[in-house]
């Protein structure tokens, strides 16, 4: 049997979770707080830098083919973009990949010396631990996929069951349709009851789409 | 090397909150035990479970998990709501440290999983269904 404290807690989670809810019929918030998540190496920074470059005219941060270059969540604040519909404002919130593994040893591969790799491993399991805690803190969540990549993975499967768990509302992202391998419909055949949007973060591509949903189903 | 693989009742699990059943999961994990659960975590634990391993991963012997659980279609809320009346909870999961389990593939009614063990690897498939299994221990 579970303690009181824990029925207490989850009690008041489930409390939290419809009085957001509720919150959200009457109060139409000016400006969303975006989190971007999803597995290492989806696309999620190359997102976060192409919307921030496009409209504030900073990047977020680093992109790179070595896993885990985001390991601290990366905010950019007042974005407003023009949609068809009028303005999109948001705070969009870059997170470190989630992941259930950090192996130092794939870092060798990447040219890091021993120590470098350690290093990382360790600043990534902490940007892991920092990604979970923050979905807190966020509004609404763009669960970023890579389209190349079979989308029935375990972590896909816990963000997003997390995510229905806590009320929050979210967009998949069908990334890097710019790749002859990509292949969006079988994220759409895998998550049927959530909005999927086709993108490719690096070229631009559909990122209007992408805006206009954000507008009509996270705010 | 050999492969030990705990099966896990879902009474044995029951009485345990949250906290408890990442702890007794992670606890086998870190002996390079694999362990397979009749009834799954929620995806709150299953994200309290990646958070407990983050916290336990080093650079010497334990790099982290592998995990799936079996009923990973989409499930569309009348189903959930049938599911729940039925008492059904959360489907067959298997978790394993990542030196001991190479892959785990997700087949139409079973999960298939690629343990590793003293350089020979070692093919299992675990479907779902079947009575509780009372912690029965297997070796190979």
């Amino acid at each position: 049997m579970s303690t009181p404290f824990l029925n207490i807690s989850g009690m008041f989670k489930e409390f939290k979770k419809y009085y957001k809810k509720f919150l959200k019929i009457f109060i139409k918030k000016k400006r969303v707080q975006l989190g971007f998540y999803g597995a290492v190496n989806a696309g999620k920074t190359t997102l976060a830098n192409k919307i921030s470059v496009d409209w504030l005219g900073k990047e977020v941060g680093t992109v790179s083919e070595v896993p885990h270059e985001t390991r601290q969540v990366q905010k950019v604040e007042n974005i407003i973009v023009k949609t068809n519909n009028g303005e999109l404002k948001m705070n969009i919130v870059d997170m470190p990949g989630i992941a259930t593994q950090v192996d130092y040893k794939q870092f060798s591969s990447f040219g890091l010396d021993e120590e470098g790799a350690k290093e990382r491993a360790k600043e990534a399991t902490k940007g892991i631990i920092e990604a979970i805690k923050w979905l807190d803190n966020v509004d609404a969540v763009l669960v970023v996929m890579d389209s190349t990549e079979d989308p029935y993975t375990q972590v896909n499967v816990t963000i997003i069951g997390n995510l229905e768990a806590r009320g929050i509302p979210a967009i998949i992202i069908a990334n890097k349709i710019d790749l002859p391998d990509s292949a969006p419909t079988s994220i759409e055949n895998a998550f049927p009851q959530h909005v999927v949007v086709s993108i490719s973060a690096s070229t631009g591509e559909n990122l209007d789409h992408l805006y206009d949903a954000i507008q009509e189903h996270l705010t | 090397m050999k492969v030990q693989l705990d099966f896990v009742s879902s009474e044995s699990l029951s009485s345990k909150g949250s906290m408890e059943k990442v702890s007794f999961i992670l606890e086998r994990i870190k002996k390079n035990v694999i362990v397979v659960l009749e009834e799954g975590l929620n995806p709150m634990e299953e994200t309290e479970l990646i958070e407990a391993t983050m916290r336990e991963i080093n650079t010497k012997n334990f790099h982290g998990i592998e995990f799936y659980r079996l009923d990973h279609q989409a499930m569309n809320i009348r189903n959930k709501i049938a599911n729940y009346i039925a008492g059904k909870r959360l489907g067959l999961t298997i978790v394993g440290p990542t030196r001991m389990v190479e892959a785990i593939k997700k087949e139409p009614d079973y999960i298939s999983m690629l343990a590793k063990g003293g350089g020979k690897r070692r093919h299992i498939s675990a479907r779902g269904a079947g009575k509780s299994t009372k912690k029965a221990r297997k070796r190979s």
